[in-house]
């Protein structure tokens, strides 16, 4: 399981001035720093799925980031499995498996040698890396173009890889920052699936989307983030109950919008 | 760290752009090109030689000897001039290719006309052999009549000689051949090879920094278990070893295609030049470019990884070839020698010592400065490049 709380972030703004209107308004900003993630928490266990929703700029991603390791938190913990992931960033990287949103591949190698790649660099053995590739190119359909160079494929076959090389070392834990956005309906079903799949076998998946019929579908808890805050928490029946109509209802209830 | 390393050199391998330009590029295109402005400079100074030259001349029948051979000699053709024209407009309408004009004081008796100034009127600006083919044929006659007037003063050999030249300056060169010729290629080539390895260093590194930004493998890549400084090493490293391999491929094949272009004298001369600098002299000098390669990779890399885009990291890579020149310049200098505070000059020294190494005049404990300081200044470099691969703000730009 995975448990975060009181996350923060701030970047300096280099030249406040700069900033357009719109930017000025945004109540994040206070003097020369930009408060991105002000007050998040949410927990995921074994086995389940948590949707994290959220209009543009409401911090998913420095969210997500934060959980991957890469950007270092100003405040609050991250604690999976017993592991501090703050403190220890080394140790978590190995339990974690994360897609970020503008993921790419090495064009010049095949998607075969991408993933190989980073299983190396999780330290894994060739043998076994060989092996669990042929486990996921069954599961994401990855056959017919495995070991053909990266720079010819379509937006679908790279997801579907850089899926594929996310979960190559089996992390404890799978974040996917919008993985579904900007794929056609068969591969966002394959990715879905996938989804699914890594539900079954009891790995909790955190993934960020705009589409709330990918939530229904999947998910048992939803975050709604907005403006760095922490705005809903909850089961994925106690955010239909909302609004009983429809999921965007229910989602813009907790944004505190009407429609 | 071998990892990113065997990674990064696969990943350049295939790149067909990359190989181009580090390898056809110094190997066969270079050469042809040289080659190329060779052979047709050269053919142009061959049809200048050989071209029928037409011309008029004023005053020939004082100078019968002078029209004569300008007669017999192939390659001339006389174009009568009417007299009182102007001799400038006489050329520019294309009449003629020069006009001469005879003196009158022209006799064979040197003794008795005193000096004989032929005038030459052409246009100088294009290539032409108007005046060394002239000076061939006149130069015959003058000679016959130096000789002429030499027998009439009764002048023996000695005499002659010493009319001709009265005082000789005979220079008497302590410099080795080596060493003379080693002053003065030696402040070239320096300056050569660093431009060579900081160029082939930089297509690759703009790849792997600015390029695995763009191309969104960055984020994988830094929350990957992998330590950031090993991350870093097998960049450096990745980018070191191209930069010095283009440069050794260039400068090999500039030693092949020399061979193969030139013959007879000009290679025995740098056979035995290239023969006179020891084993030692020249692995000294590699080992001397591996600091300096190292201080153009971490730098590189530094740029290469705060730049957003491709296009932003050769912005600020282009300056640095610049930037480059002014410690070579420094070395060139009259009065800057390897000794004191400009063995600790980084690259300046450098360049100073492969030009030291080249003459054979080789002051070996210098190398302790140049290694170390180029040594210290590539490590507190390729410290700072590592630092700067853990800053947030340089990642996430």
């Amino acid at each position: 399981m995975i448990s975060i709380s009181h996350l923060a972030k701030k970047f300096a703004v280099e030249n406040p001035k700069k900033l357009s209107e719109q930017e000025k308004k945004d109540p994040r900003l206070k003097g020369r720093y930009f408060h991105s993630v002000k007050d998040v928490s949410f927990s995921c266990e074994k086995g389940e799925v948590l949707g994290l929703l959220g209009p543009n700029g409401a911090g998913k991603t420095t969210t997500l980031r934060m959980l991957s390791t890469a950007l270092k938190p100003d405040g609050g913990d991250i604690v999976l499995e017993g592991v501090n992931v703050v403190s220890d960033p080394l140790l978590a990287r190995k339990k974690i498996g994360f897609l970020s949103g503008s993921t790419g591949l090495y064009a010049k190698l095949t998607g075969r040698e991408n993933i190989t790649y980073f299983g190396q660099l999780h330290g894994m053995r060739p043998d076994i890396i060989k092996q669990k590739i042929n486990e996921l190119a069954d599961t994401l359909d990855l056959h017919s173009f495995l070991d053909r160079r990266c720079a010819n494929y379509s937006t679908g076959m790279k997801q579907r890889i850089a899926i594929a090389r996310t979960v190559v070392h089996e992390p404890n834990v799978v974040i996917l920052d919008e993985p579904t956005t900007g794929l056609d309906i068969m591969a966002t079903q394959t990715v879905l699936n996938f989804i699914r799949g890594l539900k079954n076998s009891g790995v909790p998946v955190i993934f960020s989307t705009h589409h709330l019929a990918e939530v229904d579908e999947l998910c048992d808890r939803v975050t709604v983030i907005n403006h760095g805050l922490t705005e809903f928490d909850d089961t994925i029946s106690a955010f239909r109950d909302l609004a009983p109509q429809s999921m965007h209802q229910a989602f813009l209830h907790t944004l505190k919008q009407d429609v | 760290m071998w990892l990113v390393f065997l990674k990064e050199i696969k990943e350049l391998v295939r790149d067909k752009k990359t190989l181009f330009f580090m390898i056809a590029l110094p190997m066969i295109v270079f050469p042809l090109i040289i080659g190329g402005v060779a052979w047709f400079s050269g053919k142009a100074l061959q049809e200048a030689q050989t071209k029928t030259l037409s011309y008029s001349i004023v005053g020939g029948q004082l100078a019968p000897e002078v029209t004569q051979h300008l007669d017999s000699e192939n390659g001339f053709e006389l174009v009568s001039m009417p007299a009182e024209s102007n001799f400038k407009e006489w050329i520019k309408a294309e009449k003629a290719d020069f006009v001469i004009v005879i003196p009158d004081n022209y006799g064979a008796n040197p003794l008795e006309t005193g000096q004989i100034k032929i005038q030459v009127y052409l246009n100088d600006a294009n290539l032409n052999m108007v005046e060394d083919r002239l000076n061939a044929i006149v130069g015959k006659i003058a000679d016959q009549n130096q000789q002429f007037a030499f027998d009439e003063l009764g002048l023996n050999e000695a005499q002659q000689q010493a009319l001709i030249h009265p005082i000789v300056l005979e220079k008497v060169d302590i410099a080795d051949k080596r060493e003379s010729i080693g002053q003065k290629i030696g402040g070239f080539i320096p300056y050569f090879i660093f431009i060579l390895c900081l160029q082939g260093a930089m297509i690759p590194a703009t790849d792997l920094g600015a390029g695995e930004k763009e191309r969104g493998t960055l984020e994988t890549l830094l929350i990957s278990p992998i330590e950031r400084h090993k991350l870093v090493l097998g960049k450096f490293i990745t980018i070191g070893f191209a930069g010095v391999v283009s440069a050794l491929v260039t400068v090999v094949s500039m030693a092949v295609w020399g061979i193969v272009l030139s013959q007879g004298m000009a290679i025995e001369l740098v056979a035995d030049f290239m023969g006179s600098i020891s084993i030692i002299d020249f692995i000294l000098m590699f080992l001397m470019l591996v600091p300096v390669v190292a201080i153009f990779a971490a730098v590189l890399l530094s740029l290469s990884i705060y730049a957003r885009t491709f296009k932003e990291a050769q912005g600020y890579m282009t300056p640095l070839v610049m930037i480059v020149i002014v410690p070579v310049v420094l070395s060139m200098l009259p009065g800057v020698e390897l000794k004191g505070v400009w063995a600790w000059v980084p690259l300046t020294n450098v360049a100073l010592a492969i030009r030291e190494l080249i003459k054979g005049t080789m002051d070996y404990m210098q190398l302790v400065a140049i290694f170390g300081s180029t040594a210290i200044i590539a490590g507190l470099l390729l410290a700072f490049c590592v630092y700067w691969f853990n800053q947030e703000k340089v990642l996430f730009r």
